[in-house]
């Protein structure tokens, strides 16, 4: 053979540039020879991914039974996802793995730690459900609150309705789910302004987004619908401004980025929000009719109200204070002196909010040092939004007239996963309320407001803490979803926090928690000491501290349910179904509760699981026989899909999604604040949150109770209390919410610290061990320390050389990625690698377990884990150095 | 008919659906990725961007590919009235000309037939037999995107061409997973097919034109093309 090299050959391309065109199909050709080519059955499923939380319509090829492809049901696209990512159509890999836990594991080594060997043995099915209910009956007659259940992911595969009857049953309050370490606070934040969490883009009419840590190109809820609808607006002529300090995915496509330091956004609100009061872009008629900015706010930072409890505002035309509903010119503005009903000196919670940021000099120029940012471009934005939101204009759909304000600000963990993360989306929500952007069309639109109205007032502050991770307790006092990663710090000290019984058993399923937040190893030491039970696919490292793991099967060999996103125009519900059974395991999740149920003596008749299932949720045709002894997860979920839409298990196996619709203009936009909260009669939203007024004065009685746990989380004196109090609890966001206790207390630790999501992983579970989406990209099987070239080369760190990144909580190793796209003075890293369990191989351990060195100092509102506060030394590793 | 690809950069947000629905349709070897994803990062902070370029073969209309291998006289490449480039590997010699002389680097050798785990999984244990000949893979010889020929193939049996790039049967995997809808295929031939609408209305070029192998992949905001 002659020896061409590339040169060579380029030299002669041109001689050789008559290549004929075959055109006979020499492929097809062979394939129609092949005398032994085996039958081949084909068949197609349309089915719900569960790789992440974005339940997104799959078809899945199988080639005589077994799986070949995965790829979008086309059928879906109207509903949520025109395509999928790389984890839904990798999500064969997490089912043909041979690195899944295939039988049940019983731990013979009773020490528990990284490095200890669990010495597992294989056991039978019927020994571990023996043993695991045992014990569950044997607590559950002791005390069924020392039972605490787990459940990250697992709420995803199966709805977590489930798994609150099966707890209610048993008689534990302890159900912990994850919301804390994703996006609680944002929740949160909306709940006690609008009375109920999650809210979108009106995307369809949008023409200016703000995104303030939304990561939804790479890995959010909703990402599979926000990121071609962005795109699709973009399309059509919407400004995309992100603003975060580490160039995501999302801000890759923004037509503008603004890199604002981490922990400064409440700051970059709140003079925005002053120049839209300067410059005359507010919605008075939004305000005045839909919120309580109006009302009348006395010295105390409570609400004036009249004798019979009634909140006030002040009448333009008689010049006093009067009862909302009885109120004909309302002031937005003004301080008053009300003897009338003898309240005092008083201003509209508006003034109040006016005042604050005027004698605070809150202003573009004020705080652009401290956001990293240029007053210009802080001012520019604040004018571009309130001139893109048309305040006062209408538009015309399907025949209503209806409120136009096409801006909307966005968010998700970046923004909230911090100590003031509800404060500073709170501020979010208030510039939005200035021009009226709150369901208006091109707007915000709000998921079912005014659902929870409980969440709009004070909360009790319950002390002791019925539930091990202090919901809704003093310590949370809003905390209306599960503080997720306090449970494990609870769990070995419960008299601490004022817990009346001590923990014995601990249930995960499919989730690795422990591993995914801050002081993650502190974490761990609360399994050390407690019976623990996994449900899992693959030997997470929670499932490591195992005494019982018992195998799982995927969301490809399993039933599942789960309501499918909400987007703006459309509903619909989601299943998944059984379409392979790769290693033959007998039971799924939901037929493992029925079965330890069964032989702890809890599944039937009144009180039961059954029963408790029936009453989760409100089944009512048809129920559950609560008598039955043999319920398959078939059989379950039919009678949950007949319930939630009509239809049998059997269609919706046909498509994998069912009872779905196109919203109307009238369900769309005038169900939300119109319906609830517009004008005279009805309540209205917090642009003053007054319930945490409240809050304060009823934690204020217990503050003795509390006070040793918030002196540790906040770092705080006795005499420092009040005051910490005062901040956490106020009314209204201040800037005292850019400085978390990390970033006053770090003064020798130069660096921010911020964690982030990537596509290929979701949260800490199961991803790691998918070959598919460790190779989908040069670097997807780790991660990096992404550090600016600036910042390197005066610490002279390269490309790709290994560093050591120090906090106040410990130290550890990650190799440099060096990139503009971030800020000189942070350093990000993604938060789901460095596994370290003995049931990965070592292709699966790869990366840096930041969680290990990220400060605890949880949002005390939301309960929200502090993801994004910490600060840092960053320098290179020194050879010779461990 | 003449297949290509426009591929919208301005709308990709580098997720590496196209990589991921690449190799479970193409029985991926580990490291012989048919599409990567190429990362740039343009500007300095705070005025930088970042865009993602995904690449495989770009199916030349004068494949420096096939060029190099009829020199070497294997003639084990060939591109089909479709306009597909395909490798024949019953006839590839593995001298691996073609992996040097293709300008967009996209070809790849196959040292060991590997699996993505050490133990064969059921999708691994489908005989080869049942697989489509661009499936069937062999050591020492080269591999590379085939347009999913196989797809391709069976609308051409089917009699259905003109659904190539709109009926996801027709379509190669990794347009039709693309959560974005950055991706269009179809015929460039044809000037009311959507590949040539999307390639005309956003001025799309090709990458490393000067090599001039007439490449039938097309990019927006690529500088350096034509």
């Amino acid at each position: 053979m002659k020896k061409v090299t590339r040169r060579d050959f380029l030299k002669l391309a041109g001689v050789l540039a008559s290549a004929s065109v075959i055109n006979v199909d020499l492929f097809a050709e062979a394939f129609r020879k092949e005398k032994n080519a085996l039958e081949t059955s084909v068949e197609y499923f349309k089915s719900t991914c569960k790789m992440c939380v974005n339940f997104c319509g799959i078809n899945v090829k199988t080639e005589n039974g077994v799986l070949r492809a995965i790829y979008p049901d086309e059928a879906r696209r109207d509903y949520y996802n025109i395509g999928n990512c790389p984890k839904g159509i990798s999500g064969i890999w997490n089912t043909y793995n041979p690195y899944r836990v295939k039988v049940p594991l019983k731990r013979r080594n009773p020490n528990k730690g990284i490095n200890e060997d669990p010495q597992w043995e294989e056991i039978s099915w019927e020994e571990a459900l023996k043993e695991v209910a045992g014990r569950i009956a044997q607590i559950k007659s002791d005390d069924p609150r020392k039972i605490i259940w787990y459940h990250g992911h697992g709420k995803y595969l199966l709805h977590d309705g489930w798994m609150k009857a099966f707890a209610s049953a048993i008689g534990t309050p302890n159900v912990v789910h994850r919301t804390t370490v994703c996006e609680g606070a944002k929740h949160v934040a909306d709940e006690i302004t609008w009375g109920y969490h999650e809210f979108l883009p009106d995307l369809e009419y949008t023409n200016y987004l703000k995104n303030m840590g939304g990561n939804y190109a790479e890995a959010d809820q909703w990402a599979r619908w926000l990121d071609h609808a962005t795109l699709d607006a973009k399309e059509r002529g919407m400004k995309l401004v992100v603003v975060e300090p580490r160039l995501s995915n999302i801000g890759a496509k923004a037509d503008e980025w603004v890199p604002i330091r981490p922990g400064k956004d409440v700051l970059f609100l709140l003079a925005m929000a002053r120049v839209l009061i300067d410059e005359g872009y507010i919605d008075k008629n939004f305000l005045i009719t839909y919120t309580n900015a109006p009302y009348l706010i006395k010295g105390d930072g409570t609400l004036a109200k009249d004798n019979s409890g009634n909140p006030l505002v002040w009448d333009i035309d008689i010049n006093g204070p009067v009862p909302y509903d009885n109120a004909t010119n309302i002031a937005l503005e003004g301080s008053f002196n009300d003897t009338v009903y003898a309240n005092g000196e008083v201003k509209t919670a508006f003034q109040v909010f006016k005042d604050y940021l005027t004698t605070e000099n809150i202003s573009p120029e004020a705080v652009a040092e401290e956001c990293g940012l240029s007053a210009e471009q802080i001012r520019r934005i604040a004018i571009e939004f309130g001139q893109s939101a048309s305040i006062g204009s209408t538009i015309n759909l399907d025949g209503k007239t209806l409120r136009y304000r096409p801006v909307a600000i966005y968010t998700f963990r970046g923004l909230v996963a911090k100590e003031y993360g509800t404060q500073t989306w709170r501020a979010g929500l208030i510039v939005m309320m200035l021009v009226g952007a709150l369901d208006a069309v091109g707007g915000v639109l709000l998921h079912e407001p005014g659902k929870s109205s409980e969440y709009m007032n004070p909360s009790s502050c319950e002390y002791p803490p019925s539930r091990i991770d202090l919901k809704k307790s003093a310590f949370f006092p809003h905390a209306t979803h599960d503080v997720a990663q306090q449970a494990l710090f609870t769990v070995p000290e419960p008299s601490k926090y004022g817990i009346n019984y001590t923990p014995e058993m601990q249930i995960f399923f499919a989730t690795n928690r422990p591993f995914s937040t801050s002081k993650a190893e502190l974490q761990l030491e609360g399994l050390k000491n407690t019976y623990n039970v996994a449900i899992e696919i693959s030997m997470s490292e929670t499932a490591w501290f195992a005494d019982i793991v018992l195998p799982d099967k995927t969301y490809l060999e399993a039933y599942g349910y789960y309501g499918g996103r909400w987007v703006p125009h459309a509903r619909h519900h989601t299943l998944h179904y059984p379409i392979v059974n790769t290693y033959n395991i007998p039971y799924q999740n939901i037929e493992i509760l029925v079965e330890l149920a069964k032989r702890a003596g809890f599944l039937t008749g009144s009180g039961g699981f059954l029963d408790k299932i029936n009453a989760e949720y409100k089944f009512s045709n048809p129920n559950l026989d609560i008598n039955k002894t043999d319920y398959t997860a078939e059989q379950l979920m039919d009678v949950l899909w007949r319930n939630k839409t009509g239809q049998s298990i059997d269609e919706g196996k046909k498509k994998g999604f069912g009872g779905e619709k196109f919203v109307t203009v009238d369900e769309r936009y005038l169900k939300g604040v119109e319906a609830k909260f517009k004008g005279a009669g009805k309540a209205k939203i917090h642009f003053y949150c007054d319930e945490l007024v409240g809050t304060k004065n009823v934690l204020l009685t217990k503050l003795n109770n509390v006070k040793e746990v918030f002196k540790e989380w906040y770092e705080v004196t006795d005499g420092e209390l009040n005051s910490l109090i005062e901040t956490k609890l106020s009314p209204l966001p201040r800037k005292d919410h850019a400085y978390p206790v990390s970033y006053r207390k770090s003064t020798n630790y130069p660096y921010y610290l911020i964690t982030f999501k990537r596509m290929y992983r979701n949260q800490s579970g199961y991803c790691n061990i998918n070959p598919v989406l460790n190779q989908v990209a040069h670097d997807a099987d780790t991660n990096h320390i992404w550090i600016n070239p600036e910042t390197a080369n005066a610490l002279s760190i390269k490309d790709g050389d290994a560093v050591i990144i120090e906090s106040r909580v410990g130290e550890l190793e990650g190799i440099a990625k060096l990139t503009e796209g971030i800020r000189p003075d942070t350093v990000a890293v993604s938060y789901h690698y460095g596994q370290w369990s003995g049931g990965y191989p070592d292709w699966a351990k790869k990366g840096t377990w930041i969680n290990k060195i990220l400060e605890y100092h949880p949002d005390m509102l939301s309960g929200m884990n502090s993801f994004n506060d910490t600060k840092v030394i960053i320098r290179k590793k020194q050879g010779g150095e461990e | 008919m003449r297949l290509g690809r426009f591929i919208d950069t301005e709308r990709c947000i580098g997720c590496r659906a196209c990589v991921a629905a690449c190799m479970n349709e193409n029985f991926y070897i580990p490291g012989n990725p048919w599409i990567f994803v190429i990362e740039e990062e343009i500007g300095k902070f705070p005025y930088v961007k970042r865009r993602f370029v995904p690449m495989n073969c770009m199916h030349c209309d004068e494949p420096a590919c096939k060029k190099a291998c009829d020199y070497v006289g294997a003639f084990a490449i060939s591109k089909n009235e479709q306009g597909v480039v395909i490798i024949d590997y019953e006839k590839c010699m593995g001298c691996r000309y073609c992996v040097t002389s293709c300008p967009y680097g996209v070809l790849q050798y196959i040292e060991e037939l590997n699996t993505l785990f050490s133990e064969k999984t059921p999708y691994d244990e489908i005989p080869y037999e049942n697989r489509h000949p661009v499936h069937r893979k062999k050591i020492n010889t080269v591999e590379k995107c085939t347009f999913c020929w196989h797809r391709i193939e069976k609308a051409v049996k089917d009699g259905k061409t003109s659904e190539i790039g709109v009926n996801p049967e027709y379509t190669p995997a990794c347009d039709i997973v693309c959560p974005v809808g950055a991706r269009v295929f179809g015929d460039l031939d044809d000037p009311n097919s959507e590949v040539s609408k999307r390639i005309l209305s956003k001025s799309a070029k090709r990458i490393k034109k000067h090599f001039g192998t007439k490449p039938k992949i097309y990019y927006t905001i690529v500088e350096g093309g034509e």
